[in-house]
């Protein structure tokens, strides 16, 4: 019920969506939220040619993917609510990122996607594999996130503008560096290679996460990402080779890692990094054609991957395993699931009359159109890519539905709300052949928007005889070949090396920073005091450098050095020979009688009356507070008190420093006599102290009543909580 | 400025860090004791040497102490006074509690810290 309720935003924005593409109205429509004016932060979307095209999928395969999640988890599952409401959250993320048309609002949405699509890869919370995986996928996407705000910060101040629509070309070495950066980002995002490690191990998740996240949307954020900034950083030495380098590389390795699993929904894992590969190849290079093929590309591969996760999905809901070796027979069993996953691989290989046919051709033509090395690098990418593509399809399609010597596997009954949005992608891939015309006007001015020389292409029907509907035909014929082969004689399943080295990456980071917690986070505030003790000795070396010894003379007056002397030695009888805290109060008594001596020898007769009053509180409420304690101190370690005396006599040292250097360093003469005549004239009194306390400090001294009187109420709370206590257990 | 009452605030801060690096609770209260006199003598003794007390009525306006880091010291004063009984208050409260008035470390922090690493 929840998952049927949340499929309506979701249909809400496909009819917003379609009504952007199919009406002719002028502008796009915008919106600009603003957020922290003061740095121009500001949240602004626009729902231009190519958000459309994307929301159109996000929100289009969003809608049946919530119908399909109704059956696959049956009416009993639980968690479902939080199912709902984490896919809803992401793609709400995923439709915030499309629209965004400022490169903050680009950031911000962008790490939403990863953090929901960390949540959703995590959804089978008790699974120890998946909170594995959901944490390998957080740490490689959000770590291309922040490569990703670097790139864009250092774009946004070479461009002068945060507006993706006003950027224009940004070159130099700041530009290369950007483009970097930004490409290792969608590298990231997209699970190009080598940080594709994610992606496998993200199959953890619910099939309806894998069919929405991995075919259409979340992977394609990277896919965006390289064609929205391709105008501004496409110029740069960077952003062709590193693009088409990714690209190339992960074509390639995602196409042999889906010749090699078993698994059925890991080799579309894998066959998405190939796929995805070879969207950013093309997007890299850059030209009109290569542009408007990558952006067919993208529809079509959303439409037939979405409904290959989803059988897959209804294979191991109903089969109880998705792996092809173990699979038999279900060709006949399951005759519908069949159709559709020939019909959609078949638009993923590349065959006529099918949607994914014609964006293959524009990518062959796109490839033969280029000159030089670039077509042979970009041309090696596509037809290279697009034979493995046909050669895991086959492989695939056989291995779920084709002959085998096993007994029929046994599958429960059909769930109707599984099998439809599966067999309504599927008709799309035929639909999107028939009615080309309109794919093409939903295409054509995405493109154009990435590169306005993609304006004269379109996507053809029929071809006829020409060079690149040969090199079609010798692709699917060459791809059956390899398929077949690989289907008779498995090449063997590898080991996850990629995911295991990233693992071992975390566990080491978390290990040593488990180390480092340990020692600094001690949890001993003895040891915390001592810390900041030995930062305070640090931080007062430099005023070393900084003493004048003329500036310090013996004493004020004779008296002075007597009642220091007897300050300290009062100080240390109270710490160290009085080991009794009867006599430590009495200590520290007599070191506030004197330190009132010292005042009166300074000219302060005002302190030391309120400081003898002071101490004579304290000397009675320590010995009435205290006085019932046991009567020793605990004695401690010779070694730590050894320590603890070291770091004291710094601290005394590193104070006497400081006071020295300030002494060195008079900063004026005190205006003595203005004070006197603004207190007699103005203040109407004449002890300077009072006035001053009254009349300037007045607020201060009312702040230091009420500090009194919180602490008197926090000091009647604790005795009084005791004392009840007490008498209630009497 | 006064040697000897830089040798005095020194001593003060030297004693006082000495007990709060301490475990008992009540010898941090005396500590936090002798760093709240070692501050307000080193207010003092910021603000120029000793002389007579400003008084305008009694004493030439050249010849008195800066009045100005007295008024200061003054609050300083009583909010240490504040501070030293409230302190005084947890530690009978501690010792209430637990029998006695010593500090413990962190239970959580000692776990973390003794865990092996995996």
């Amino acid at each position: 019920m929840v998952l049927r309720l949340a499929a309506i935003p979701p249909l809400v924005s496909t009819v917003v969506a379609l009504g952007v593409l199919l009406g002719s109205s002028g502008d796009a429509p915008s919106l600009d939220v603003s957020w922290v004016p003061g740095l121009d932060l500001e949240f602004v979307f626009q729902i231009d040619s190519l958000a459309a095209l994307m929301t159109l999928l996000v929100s289009g395969i969003g809608v049946l993917v919530f119908v399909y999640a109704n059956g696959y988890f049956g009416p009993t599952a639980a968690g479902t609510g939080r199912f709902a409401t984490t896919l809803l959250a992401f793609s709400t993320a995923m439709l915030g990122l499309v629209w965004a048309d400022s490169v903050w609002t680009l950031f911000v949405f962008w790490e939403a996607t990863s953090i929901t699509s960390f949540l959703l890869v995590g959804h089978k919370s008790v699974d120890a594999a998946a909170r594995l995986a959901a944490r390998r996928a957080l740490l490689i996407t959000a770590g291309g996130g922040l490569a990703l705000l670097a790139g864009l910060l250092i774009l946004a101040d070479r461009a002068g503008t945060t507006r993706l629509d006003d950027m224009g070309p940004v070159g130099g070495t700041a530009g290369g560096v950007a483009a970097a950066l930004v490409l290792v980002a969608a590298a990231t995002k997209s699970a190009q290679f080598p940080f594709h490690v994610w992606l496998p191990g993200a199959m953890a998740a619910p099939t309806p996460v894998s069919a929405y996240l991995h075919s259409a949307t979340m992977v394609k954020a990277g896919v965006l990402l390289v064609a929205l900034l391709g105008p501004a950083l496409g110029e740069t030495d960077v952003w062709k080779p590193v693009g088409i380098g990714f690209g190339l590389l992960s074509a390639f390795w995602g196409a042999i890692g889906a010749l090699r699993h078993t698994d059925a929904k890991l080799i579309l894992a894998w066959g998405t990094v190939s796929q995805l590969g070879l969207m950013i190849v093309l997007l890299s290079a850059g030209s009109g054609k290569a542009v408007f093929a990558a952006v067919s590309l993208i529809l079509a591969h959303a439409v037939f991957k979405a409904a290959l996760f989803m059988v897959v999905g209804e294979i191991d809901v109903r089969a109880g395993t998705r792996d092809i070796s173990a699979l038999s027979g279900l060709g006949s069993r399951m005759p519908l699931a069949a159709m559709v996953a020939v019909v959609s691989g078949a638009s993923m290989a590349g065959v006529p009359p099918l949607l994914g046919f014609t964006a293959k051709e524009a990518a062959i033509e796109a490839a033969l159109k280029m000159d030089g090395l670039e077509a042979l690098v970009v041309g090696f990418a596509v037809i290279g890519g697009s034979v493995l593509t046909v050669a895991y399809t086959v492989r695939l399609l056989l291995g779920l539905f084709g002959p085998s010597d096993q007994p029929a596997t046994d599958i429960a009954d059909r769930r109707p709300a599984m099998a439809f949005p599966s067999a309504l992608l599927a008709v799309g891939s035929v639909l999107g052949y028939v009615f080309l015309g309109t794919v093409n006007s939903l295409v054509r001015p995405a493109a154009v928007q990435v590169q306005p020389e993609a304006e004269v292409y379109y996507l053809l029907r029929w071809p006829g005889i020409t060079t690149a509907f040969l090199i079609s035909v010798a692709i699917v014929v060459a791809g059956s070949t390899v398929g077949w082969l690989v289907f008779r004689r498995p090449l063997g399943v590898p080991s996850p090396v990629g995911a295991g080295v990233v693992d071992r990456g975390t566990d080491g980071v978390l290990s040593v920073a488990r180390f480092v917690t340990g020692r600094v986070q001690h949890g001993s505030l003895p040891v915390y005091m001592a810390v900041m003790a030995m930062t305070v000795i640090v931080a007062a070396l430099p005023f070393a450098f900084d003493v004048e010894p003329s500036a310090i003379y013996l004493w004020d007056s004779p008296m002075q050095g007597v009642l220091a002397v007897v300050v300290v030695g009062a100080a240390v009888l109270t710490s160290g020979m009085a080991s009794s805290r009867l006599g430590a109060a009495l200590g520290l008594g007599s070191v506030g009688v004197a330190v009132s001596g010292l005042f009166v020898v300074h000219g302060a007769p005002d302190l030391a009356l309120t400081q003898l009053l002071v101490e004579t509180v304290i000397v009675v409420g320590f010995v009435l507070g205290l006085g019932h304690l046991t009567r020793r101190f605990p004695s401690a370690k010779a070694g730590w008190r050894l320590l603890r005396l070291v770091v004291s006599v710094c601290v005394g040292g590193a104070v006497a420093l400081a006071l020295a250097s300030s002494a060195s360093n008079p900063s004026g003469v005190p205006p003595l006599e203005d004070l006197t005549v603004a207190a007699v004239d103005e203040g109407g009194g004449n002890n300077l102290v009072n006035v001053i306390l009254t009349d300037v400090r007045a607020l201060d001294t009312l702040g230091e009543v009420v500090v009194l009187a919180v602490a008197a109420l926090g000091i009647l709370a604790l005795t009084e909580s005791g004392r009840s206590r007490k008498e209630e257990v009497a | 400025m006064s040697g000897s009452l830089i040798f005095a605030i020194a001593g003060l801060s030297a004693v006082g860090i000495y007990m709060i690096t301490g475990r008992s609770l009540s010898r941090i209260v005396l500590g936090f004791a002798l760093l709240g006199h070692a501050s307000v003598l080193a207010l003092l003794a910021s603000g120029g040497p000793a002389g007579d007390p400003p008084l305008a009525d009694r004493t030439t306006a050249t010849e008195v102490a800066n009045p100005v880091p007295q008024a200061l010291a003054l609050t300083a004063i009583v909010i240490s006074f504040g501070l030293t009984l409230f302190l005084l208050a947890l530690a009978r409260r501690q010792q209430e509690l637990t029998g006695d008035d010593l500090v413990e470390d962190d239970v959580e922090d000692r776990r973390i810290a003794s865990q092996e690493t995996p």
